[in-house]
């Protein structure tokens, strides 16, 4: 048991490499920038977890639950500090990337399709229970805020309005968000992606091509 | 390269450079601050005390030459969450058992309002504290304190990377936006067409930055970061006058205070006292 | 090891993980205490891969399979943390924004950074700082936020912050290449004092006119493979121009008049040299 565990820290501790500590900072400036983007071209989403998806492809799933806790830190520090505890939604939606594209399933696109679903609802359950628990209710800063408002008045029930509407809300952003990730993953040049990998193996690539010299 | 890009950019710290008691006060102090009147007011029962210490920090926003901006933050924040939290908890919470009015469609009740009231107090604290912090903070300054309490140099790099970082990438995509623009794709117009254009941009930045990202390991690695064994030292140096060690006993003993009076509070039925 | 070789590179072979294709195959050379050592080839010829081989990225920082070895001041670069190599050998390249810290506020500080990594104490980082300042010739800058500089000011920063760890071997990959003719000059300027001081250079460049007016020996790289290693005048005499090399226009002119037979000397490399060869010819 003892053995197990400090081979799980280990494991964790060697996914942060210099290489994977320098591409935090970068998949955080993605997030963001992709974020700003998208209300700069006026789209109705948020689009700003494309970083976090690509750190996770790359170096593993601690590596993108830091990203999305950093991304929070900083969309708090310049818009709003509302957004502070939703960290703990980043970090949980990078976890089950992180772990499911680890498992493979970003080879396929019906894998695609799990992720999405599985960290939509993840992210909704989270996102509820940090309004509901820390804000108790609402944060009066989102769109979401008067949907939800709406939803209680109609159905008298606190959580599973708020679970309601944040799951409609994140539906659509991150189906957006990972089709994205998943084509620019697709063209990443193969030399970077295994700069990554720790045994050399690729993961989400269909053949690692790993030839003998 | 070399020439400078005039495209404006959002900044990413919230410092804001201005010549004050607060502003050259030890990071650490501020940190104390904002953790021990936080996890204070979270702790104790009653709602007053959060607003006292809201009714503080604007003294300290005052002292920071900051009142203006931080009143503007606070009512920004504090006027709709109120609102929201009084509709959700006040008339819908079921442990409402006191009704304060009835309007009919629902009752407004005293459980529910106060806990509304406790909520926001306690927020205000933590984010008007948090507020404060990072406006008359200068971000590497801060990172310094917390490295020099024992902050792990990598986690040091990822915050002061990340805020010098960011504003790299918005010139790039302000330059890829402009060269698509000029070969003609459209970033105006529908919803689709707008869609269209995300993906151009997004993706070459995205490819530049991973190159960077190698790049950037490779001089990291040649300047002996995150080397093992070694306690790394720091240029600038930053020492806490006697006066700033008070302030963090204060801060200290404030938070000790209020969670033992949690404690005792919530004992006073076991320990078969009266209210 | 002769006691004047610094490095040696011994039959060194490097494919990077994920690719099929050789980056180095067979390389062996030694370079000279105090030499400066010009490295020439085109695009993808493995000068860069080479580069990192000798400060010890290769095989620390890419993974990949590597055969054979590069040794610096007698010590193999393979188990050597490029931390550790960093008092030996320094590495400056192509992307000046790729060469700072972004953990900095102040050139001072940036330039202390690496100092910092290792724990040396403060009042050595200042003397040091102050002492590459005048080298590097940032003095009046020292205070700037480096992300506020020209691209050469960071380039000349980024060469400070190595030499700082006190390296006797400089390596430069492409260093002025991203720069505008000013600020290119200026990086070379303090490339060429410091060899002059002593410090030993292996320099990618592009530029063949300077090439063939500082190097003391060229190395000509393709395909992964060394083709030459020897004086500019060696290299220059209009062989390799098939691998892609140019030819410096001083040695152009000089094989242009001897195919038509106006001259039948070593390979022009100089202005100086070119005017006394199209002076004898004019006087023949």
């Amino acid at each position: 048991m003892g053995k197990n565990k400090k081979s799980f820290i280990q494991g964790i501790k060697d996914q942060f490499s210099v290489k994977a500590i320098v591409l935090i900072p970068i998949a955080v400036g993605i997030n963001l920038v992709g974020g700003m983007l998208a209300s700069n071209l006026k789209l109705p989403i948020f689009l700003d977890m494309i970083g976090t998806i690509v750190s996770a492809a790359l170096a593993g799933p601690w590596v993108a639950a830091l990203v999305g806790l950093l991304t929070n830190i900083f969309l708090a520090l310049v818009s709003n500090p509302v957004y502070l505890p939703y960290s703990v939604v980043s970090v949980g939606v990078a976890l089950v990337v992180g772990f499911m594209m680890r498992a493979g399933l970003f080879k396929k696109i019906w894998g695609v399709v799990i992720i999405w679903l599985a960290s939509t609802v993840v992210s909704a359950a989270l996102a509820g229970s940090v309004t509901y628990f820390v804000f108790g209710g609402a944060t009066g800063a989102t769109g979401s805020s008067l949907l939800t408002v709406t939803l209680i008045a109609a159905t008298q029930e606190i959580l599973g309005s708020i679970f309601a509407s944040s799951m409609i809300e994140n539906l659509i952003d991150r189906a957006i968000a990972f089709a994205i990730a998943y084509v620019i993953l697709k063209y990443i040049p193969k030399r970077l992606r295994s700069q990554y990998s720790l045994d050399g193996t690729d993961d989400f690539a269909e053949d690692p091509d790993g030839s003998p010299a | 390269m070399s020439k400078q890009n005039k495209i404006k950019t959002k900044k990413t710290s919230s410092y804001i450079p201005l010549d004050s008691p607060i502003d050259r006060m030890h990071p650490m102090v501020k940190i104390y601050g904002v953790l021990c009147l936080g996890i204070g007011c979270a702790a104790f029962p009653f709602l007053w005390l959060s607003y006292a210490v809201v009714a503080f920090l604007f003294c300290v926003a005052w002292r920071a030459k900051l009142l203006g901006r931080f009143s503007k933050f606070i009512i920004a924040f504090a006027v709709p969450i109120t609102c929201m939290l009084l509709i959700i908890q006040g008339l819908y919470s079921p442990k409402n058992v006191t009704v304060l009015a009835d309007f009919g469609f629902a009752r407004l009740g005293l459980e529910g309002v106060v806990y509304a009231f406790k909520t926001v107090g306690t927020l205000l604290v933590f984010l008007g504290g948090f507020y404060l912090m990072t406006t008359t903070t200068y971000p590497g300054k801060l990172v310094t304190a917390m490295q020099d309490a024992g902050l792990n140099s990598k986690a040091g790099y990822l915050v002061l990377a990340s805020l010098n970082v960011v504003p790299q990438i918005q010139r790039r995509i302000a330059v890829i936006q402009e060269a698509q623009t000029a070969r003609g794709v459209e970033v105006e117009g529908t919803m689709s067409t707008r869609f269209k254009a995300f993906l151009p941009i997004i993706g070459p930045t995205v490819m530049s930055s991973l190159v960077d990202v190698q790049e950037r390991g490779m001089t990291l690695e040649t300047r002996g970061f995150g080397v093992k064994d070694v306690r790394p030292t720091s240029f600038v140096a930053l020492y806490l006058t006697p006066g700033e060690k008070a302030a963090k006993k204060v801060l200290v003993a404030f938070l000790i205070v209020c969670v033992l009076f949690a404690v005792f509070w919530a004992l006073r039925p076991v320990l078969g006292l009266g209210v | 090891m002769s006691v004047d070789t610094v490095i040696e590179v011994k039959n060194l072979s490097f494919r990077y993980a994920g690719e099929r294709k050789q980056a180095l195959k067979d390389l062996s050379f030694t370079v000279g205490r105090g030499e400066f050592l010009c490295i020439i080839g085109p695009n993808g010829a493995g000068k860069s891969s080479l580069c990192n081989a000798l400060v010890g990225l290769i095989p620390s920082y890419f993974s990949g399979a590597k055969k054979g070895g590069v040794s610096v001041l007698g010590q193999d670069t393979e188990g050597t943390s490029v931390a550790n190599l960093a008092s030996k050998i320094g590495l400056v390249f192509q992307n000046p924004f790729n060469q700072i810290s972004y953990t900095t506020s102040t050139v001072e500080e940036e330039l202390a950074y690496g100092l910092c990594n290792i724990g040396a104490p403060r009042d050595e980082m200042r003397r040091r700082v102050k002492e590459i300042a005048e080298t590097i010739r940032v003095g009046g800058l020292l205070r700037k936020n480096p992300l506020e500089l020209s691209g050469g000011q960071i380039q000349r920063v980024a060469i400070g912050s190595t030499l700082i760890m006190r390296p006797s071997i400089l390596v430069l990959d492409e260093c002025t290449t991203q720069l505008d003719p000013l600020g290119s000059e200026e990086v070379f300027d303090i490339v060429k004092r410091l060899n002059k001081d002593g410090i030993t250079v292996v320099m990618v460049d592009h530029d063949m006119e300077r090439v063939a007016r500082c190097a003391d020996r060229v190395l000509v790289m393709n395909d992964g493979q060394l083709l030459a290693i020897d004086t500019p005048r060696a290299i220059f005499n209009g062989i390799f121009q098939s691998h892609g090399v140019d030819m410096p226009e001083y040695a152009r002119f000089g094989a242009a008049m001897s195919g038509a037979g106006m001259y039948g000397g070593p390979a022009l490399l100089t202005e100086r040299e070119a005017i006394n060869a199209g002076k004898a010819a004019i006087a023949v």
